[in-house]
């Protein structure tokens, strides 16, 4: 009888492996539970396009942006608010991975891991989630923006990290989507994604302010130097070209008349070694986390260029990307003495026993991307660039440090197809906000195309922020 | 008022997780209660040293080797030398083929052979004397689960009954009140379980005179879940009937087996029978068997339809235990493991591979208990592996019945359909579940059998269906506590390999449905709804009823 009981710990062992499966099983139900039960088919939720018990989503000042009307999802009552707030909203579907509706919809659905989807609809309390959107500024960029191609405007506030503005076009009317077809599916091509946190583009000049960071911070003498712009010259064995002839400049003169040669030289100057290191300080080829979402990376890699592709990287060239979100934090970053407030789009999401863990994070810091000093003399640099070259004028009375640029994506004769930029803050103590507008596909330069877009927003965004 | 109401069942939905724990704990807890203190039943006391070796098991190994029950140290004395057993009539002594022999008062024993007080055993130099148990006076060590045993019952049968009859009449009422609250259809059927339970605790404790009643009544309790879970899906009144019925079969198959095995000596005789009547009862399956879902595992007797393998488990727990002396004497598993062959390999041909995985895993269990061969067990597996391999070489479809497993959310319009909608709706229950009735998993199809975990999950939340996991995979403990407690290693192996052929079941029916192994469509033990599958567990279940000393024990008025 001995043996039988030292034999029967076979059996056990299938006991234990039951219990290992049992744990495991346990384990991933308590950290998939949430993405188990958000599925369309589910009939807890089903109806609205699984919408059914959602909540309310609001912007900053209360305005519902979306809301479960008997069995229907109802977004804002304008059409321009709806199609500028679609990434940032969603629909019914779930093709926008990165808007609200998809990234929150348990918080919608008032899905918790304890209760399931059980609890009765009295002991629910609001399951609304307050965005920082400014449905009016939206608007604003939007209707600018939708002039062109495609596009993205983000506005945030660098003190507190609120995004008061992110439009990203093509867009549509979340109230009627459009079915897709082969044959019009040139027309929506990349409509599901969120240009603000989701695409790059090519900088162009603005990306002179990474080289101008490389340039303050390992050139000691650099202020005191000057150049001489001929509007063309041969770098690497090949034309570095500016617009027009520059003549004598400094680096102040430079980085405002947006002086291409002048930024070529440096960057040869300094060689990739530290123009890489300035890129990744200022975090061009790192993502940031945006309310759980993570912005796409940018690309700043020279490994394999030669002498003239360096030259071209300065400027914003050669295989340079950014990313609209992106360019936004490091305008941030600059305003705040060099570390940016990283920013959120979710300010509060009631219902649940526990608070969100993600909301824990909003306003914090992010890593120091350049020293206060090479902040105050970019200040000084940006707001030259305004004053003298944009024309202060444009942004109605705003003290606006800003940098205009163009990416050349597609050239030829009558044909260019290019990426135009303005990024920049206002510096006035009510109004912190940095912004990033881009504007792709447009012949035009950066000033005319996302300079506009910028400036409507801009004037737009301080206006509501001054009402509150 | 709204809130109030809505609070109240909140309140009641978070005691059933609580309700259900006390239940489980309450049957495993009266399972040490009432039982003989270690002592030793005899003992054997060596005539030139005086030394007494007390003698503790119904069943005792006596040889050289030291893990023999009674070890005896002498050259002359085989390795396995005799078997000293107890039986109704007394005490008995068998030689298992010793090379030196085995003596009874000085006369050589050739087959069994009754022993009595005072006679004197003899083998290689050695000679004791049988003497009573009460002559020995030191303190003896027990396991845990025989150590400070309470002899009264941790609650009374009675009472642990009722409470299982109201947790089955609150979810009948929650059933009713799922629909409209106006059809007490749920309620009837409720009625019908709870006067099937007291029945049976009246059987078993009233006429068969049992002391014991708590492994029934945590079986009751989940058939009881079972019959309830069925009563809100479509076409369930009729399946929850069924269900009844065959649970009712179930228990007197549980009493007919339980009287059947009483005595081990006798189950010997019949072995033979019941080895070609499971075989015959596959082939009839074989030519004559209903394919549905993929495997021809159903054969239609009239109006009703049974699924043989379910019996021939019963009948493969049968063949493979064996009394002490008859493992020792006849130790080859050549018959066993042809019966093995024909069993796995027939429901390999039906194409039911989870049942075929159910007896691989049997064997396996009951191959090591009896030989201890740790090579039996690694050659067994290799064989099976290549066996696999061979088959999946030559019937390549057979694989794409598994392609889906571990990638059901790829697959979850198609063939992840099953696996996607039972977690979707484990997740929707939480851990309080939305109650009998409210659930969407009763929609889909084999809701009721495959992936009823999902269901309970669903409907009585994560934790019942956690917990009653748990508790079935206890029997095992169960089971093995009582090992050296059983009449005869016949019980040990038995109430071992049929816990341990639940679980391997179970294992199949939980992680099946739950994309962590493939779906191979078992049932969950007592509570999968299928008749054939509820007569086969309570089948089982009389395996490890027997094994426990208390079973045939008659109650004694104190």
């Amino acid at each position: 009888m001995k043996r039988m009981l030292q034999r029967s710990w076979l059996i056990f062992i299938v006991v234990i492996a039951f219990l290992a499966g049992l744990a495991f099983l346990v384990f991933r139900t308590v950290f998939n539970a949430s993405d188990w039960a958000d599925q369309t088919y589910n009939r807890h939720i089903s109806g609205a396009g699984g919408f059914a018990r959602a909540g309310a989503i609001l912007d900053r000042d209360g305005e519902i942006l979306a809301q479960t009307v008997g069995d229907e999802r109802i977004y804002h009552q304008d059409s321009s608010v709806r199609k500028a707030l679609l990434h940032v909203v969603g629909d019914d579907s779930f093709n926008i991975s990165t808007s609200v509706q998809s990234q929150y919809r348990s918080q919608l659905t008032g899905y918790s891991f304890i209760w399931g989807l059980n609890l009765p609809k009295s002991l629910q309390s609001s399951r609304d989630i307050a965005l920082t959107v400014d449905a009016d500024t939206c608007k604003a960029a939007y209707n600018v923006l939708k002039n062109y191609d495609s596009g993205a405007c983000v506005i945030y506030n660098y003190k507190t990290g609120e995004i008061l503005c992110s439009v990203s076009t093509r867009s549509y009317d979340p109230q009627a989507p459009p079915k897709i077809t082969e044959e019009n599916e040139d027309e929506y091509e990349g409509v599901y994604l969120d240009n603000v946190l989701s695409s790059t583009y090519t900088p162009g000049s603005i990306f002179k302010i990474v080289t101008t960071v490389a340039a303050l911070e390992n050139i000691p003498d650099i202020e005191s130097r000057t150049w001489y712009c001929k509007g063309r010259e041969d770098i690497g064995g090949g034309d570095v070209t500016c617009v027009s002839s520059h003549g004598s400049v400094n680096l102040k003169q430079a980085f405002g008349h947006s002086c291409n040669i002048v930024f070529a030289e440096l960057a040869v100057e300094l060689g990739q070694e530290k123009m890489t290191e300035a890129a990744k300080k200022l975090g061009i080829n790192s993502s940031f986390d945006i309310s759980g979402i993570s912005t796409k990376k940018g690309n700043y890699n020279v490994k394999k260029a030669n002498k003239n592709q360096l030259a071209w990287s300065g400027v914003g060239q050669y295989n340079d990307k950014v990313n609209p979100m992106q360019m936004a934090i490091i305008c941030g970053a600059i305003a705040e003495g060099g570390t940016p407030t990283i920013p959120y789009i979710v300010a509060g999401a009631s219902g649940d026993i526990l608070p969100d863990l993600s909301l824990l994070g909003n306003g914090s810091k992010g890593k120091n991307m350049i020293s206060g000093e090479t902040a105050q003399k970019l200040e000084e640099y940006m707001r030259g660039a305004v004053v003298n070259d944009y024309g202060d004028s444009m942004f109605g009375g705003l003290t606006i440090c800003a940098k205009t640029g163009t990416g050349e994506t597609v050239t030829g004769q009558g044909q260019d197809k290019n990426d135009g930029w303005m990024v920049g803050y206002c510096i006035d103590e009510d109004c912190p906000l940095a912004f990033a507008s881009v504007v792709h596909g447009s012949s035009q330069y950066g000033y005319g195309t996302a300079g506009q877009v910028a400036k409507a927003a801009m004037i737009q965004a301080a206006k509501s922020l001054k009402a509150r | 008022m709204t809130v109030i109401m809505d609070i109240a069942v909140v309140a009641l939905r978070m005691l059933l997780p609580v309700y259900t724990i006390i239940i489980v704990y309450q049957c495993y807890a009266s399972m040490r209660r009432r039982r003989r203190p270690e002592r030793p039943l005899v003992l054997l006391q060596d005539l030139d040293t005086g030394v007494k070796t007390p003698v503790l098991f119904w069943e005792n190994s006596i040889g050289r080797s030291r893990g023999s029950d009674i070890a005896v140290d002498d050259p002359a004395v085989s390795r396995n030398h005799c078997v000293l057993l107890r039986r109704k009539e007394g005490w008995f002594i068998s030689d298992v083929g010793s090379k030196t022999g085995t003596f009874v008062n000085d006369k050589r024993i050739i087959r069994r052979t009754q022993v009595r007080i005072d006679d004197v055993i003899s083998m290689g130099n050695k000679d004791f004397v049988f003497k009573r148990g009460e002559e020995f006076h030191e303190e003896l060590h027990s396991s845990w689960f025989f150590s400070k045993v309470v002899n009264k019952p941790s609650i009374k049968p009675f009472k642990l009954l009722l409470l299982i009859s109201f947790f089955h009449i609150f979810m009948g009422v929650e059933a009713v009140f799922a629909d409209s609250g106006t059809d007490y259809t749920p309620v009837m059927i409720c009625g019908a379980l709870v006067a099937v339970e007291w029945i049976f605790f009246f059987v078993s404790s009233v006429i068969l005179k049992r002391i014991s009643f708590e492994i029934e009544s945590l079986c009751l309790f989940m058939t009881g879940i079972g019959v309830m879970l069925l009563v809100r899906q479509t076409n369930g009144i009729r399946m929850a009937v069924i269900q009844l019925v065959a649970a009712v079969a179930g228990m007197i198959i549980f009493c007919v087996i339980i009287k059947f095995i009483e005595n081990p000596d006798m189950v010997t005789k019949w072995k033979m029978i019941i080895m070609i009547g499971a075989v015959v009862f596959l082939a009839i399956n074989l030519v004559f068997g209903k394919v549905t879902n993929g495997s021809a595992n159903w054969i239609s007797l009239g109006p009703i339809t049974v699924q043989p393998s379910e019996f021939v488990k019963i009948a493969y727990i049968f063949v493979g235990a064996a009394s002490l002396d008859h493992l020792q004497t006849r130790k080859n598993l050549i018959e066993f493991i042809v019966f093995s062959l024909i069993c796995v390999g027939a429901l390999a041909l039906m194409g039911d591979f989870g049942t075929a995985l159910i007896f691989f895993g049997a064997f396996l269990l009951i191959a090591f208990m009896r030989s201890g061969d740790f090579k039996t067990i690694i050659f067994a597996i290799a064989a099976a592996g290549f066996a696999g391999i061979m088959v999946l070489n030559l019937k390549p479809y057979v694989l794409k019945r598994f392609e889906v497993w571990g990638h059901a959310w790829e697959n979850a319009s198609d063939k992840g359909y099953q696996m996607t909608r039972t977690m979707t709706y484990i997740a929707s229950g939480g851990l309080f579940g939305v109650g009998i009735g409210n659930g969407y998993l009763k929609n889909i199809a084999a809701s009721e059998s495959d992936l009823v975990f999902g269901l309970m999950s669903e409907e009585m939340g994560f934790i019942v269906a956690v917990t009653l996991a748990v508790a079935i995979a206890a029997l095992v403990i169960y089971a093995r506590s009582v090992t050296t407690r059983s009449r005869s290693t016949f019980y040990s192996i038995s109430a071992c390999c049929a816990a341990g052929l639940l679980v391997i079941q179970m294992t199949l029916n939980i992680f099946g449905a739950t994309d962590i192994l493939p779906l191979t469509g078992v049932t969950f033990p007592f509570i999968s709804s299928g008749g054939s599958s509820m007569i086969s567990c309570w089948g089982l279940l009389a395996f490890i009823k027997a094994a426990d000393e208390r079973t045939y024990a008659v109650k004694v008025k104190s």
